[in-house]
């Protein structure tokens, strides 16, 4: 219970912080489709010198696209997730303020008449604790998501380095240089959304 | 426990201080509430921080159930006053509650969802309270910019908000008893949290025609009989305002 509210009071400056990490994540999500489209631009310039290579450039292409639509999800959430926490700080101290009140007022002749609100305090609190629970399941869902597609994009980076080798040598060291990028981008989003779970299990 | 005395006891209403509570947290400032009891009404003026509630709330069932209290009134807006408005607001979702116009925008961030807010008009207003009827009398920049004081002319009690305020000890006595000394404990109050000479003047001048048994500020002592006059006299001659320094 103690640790909970500890957790509360400061989650909502890390769920708003983690919204404001993820714009970086955003940018580099562009860069990854911007990449893709210098990839898939070579491929159809190559033709059958990197015909392996079509496959890659349409995997990055949509991993581009889930990795921006799982950003704006996550940012989105973390918002949501920020005021959720709020709320359920507020609903927390409005419950124990009457819960107080209830005990000062044991005695009075009056007293029973606070019972409803403070019971509807109780189940505010109650309901805003389950809320902040399910956004912080749901956040930690998204996460996990984004971090096993980075994971997806390190297998592809490693089978495009071969391929790359492979390509006739006026295309390598283009392609390469896509590889190289695809592979900084996915590291650069990996490491920020695992700061971004950390900062939340805080 | 919070301190709660009888100022007022007829056919029709009951007044009631609540105050000086023993377990109010240090750094912040001691207040009076007040509640007016009528035969099926009660109001709440001035019902204070956020940090009373719970203490307030608990006093206040000691002498009405908690659907009774329809009314609250908001002298001005401060954190003192009124910041306890958001779990009043859950507390008594269908009431009313009196403060000046000038401040509802600044007032509902404190929270005010389910209870009406009736913007007071810069004249004041009376109001009935079953056979019991308040006037909410204008005292604006005393020291709030929109400020009312509340007039009850059947028991001859004024509820004057900040003005009358003195920064007393704890557990000092609830009506001045010597106002010579008292007023020293109110002379800064008074010179530093009021600006103007022209409003002071206004406020003294319209309560000088009101018949007034008690005067009953939001902080330190209540005045009673004769003191009242002293009081009106020595604030009708104190410079206010201090806080810039004439250069
Ligand atoms: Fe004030
Ligand atoms: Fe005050």
């Amino acid at each position: 219970m103690h640790s909970n509210r500890k957790n509360s009071a400061h989650f909502f400056i890390n769920a708003a912080t983690v919204a404001a990490e993820l714009s970086v994540v955003l940018t580099e999500a562009k860069n990854i489709s911007l990449e893709a489209m210098n990839a898939k631009a070579l491929v159809a310039r190559a033709g059958d010198n990197v015909r392996t290579f079509k496959p890659i450039t349409d995997f990055m292409v949509e991993l581009a696209n889930d990795t921006i639509w799982l950003v704006k999800e996550i940012n989105r959430e973390a918002l949501v997730l920020s005021r959720t926490s709020l709320a359920e700080l507020h609903s927390s101290d409005a419950h124990n303020r009457f819960k107080r009140a209830q005990q000062k007022a044991s005695l009075a002749p009056y007293g029973d008449t606070i019972d409803t609100i403070a019971a509807e305090a109780s189940n505010t609190h109650h309901q805003q604790a389950m809320q902040l629970r399910r956004h912080m399941r749901k956040l930690f869902e998204l996460l996990d998501e984004i971090e096993s597609r980075m994971l997806a994009a390190n297998v592809v980076t490693a089978t495009s380095r071969l391929e790359a080798a492979t390509a006739a040598d006026s295309y390598q060291a283009s392609l390469e240089g896509i590889v190289i990028k695809l592979e900084k981008a996915a590291n650069r989003i990996k490491h920020i959304a695992s700061k971004c779970r950390r900062s939340l299990e805080r | 426990m919070m301190k709660v005395v009888k100022l007022h006891e007829s056919r029709s209403h009951e007044w009631l201080v609540f105050g000086r509570d023993e377990e109010r947290p240090s750094k912040i400032i001691d207040t009076n509430q007040y509640m007016i009891k009528t035969t099926n009404h009660a109001i709440m003026l001035d019902p204070g921080g956020i940090e009373l509630f719970s203490a307030m709330l608990a006093a206040v069932v000691h002498h009405v159930p908690i659907n009774q209290i329809t009314h609250l009134f908001a002298s001005h807006q401060d954190p003192d006053i009124i910041s306890s408005l958001g779990l009043w607001d859950k507390t008594l979702p269908h009431a009313e509650l009196y403060a000046p116009w000038l401040w509802e925008g600044f007032l509902r961030h404190f929270g005010c969802n389910s209870i009406r807010y009736n913007p007071l008009p810069d004249e004041g207003k009376s109001i009935r309270l079953d056979e019991v009827e308040l006037q909410f009398i204008p005292a604006h920049y005393m020291h709030s910019s929109g400020n009312f004081s509340v007039y009850d002319p059947q028991a001859k009690i004024l509820m004057s908000g900040d003005i009358g305020a003195a920064l007393l000890p704890d557990n000092a006595p609830l009506f001045v008893e010597d106002f010579d000394a008292h007023v020293d404990k109110m002379r800064l109050f008074h010179q530093r949290w009021m600006p103007s000479n022209r409003a002071k003047k206004d406020w003294v001048r319209r309560v000088r025609q009101l018949e007034i048994e008690y005067l009953a500020p939001q902080h330190g002592a209540i005045f009673k009989g004769r003191d009242v006059q002293r009081f009106l006299d020595w604030l009708d001659e104190l410079e206010v305002g201090t806080g810039v320094s004439a250069r």
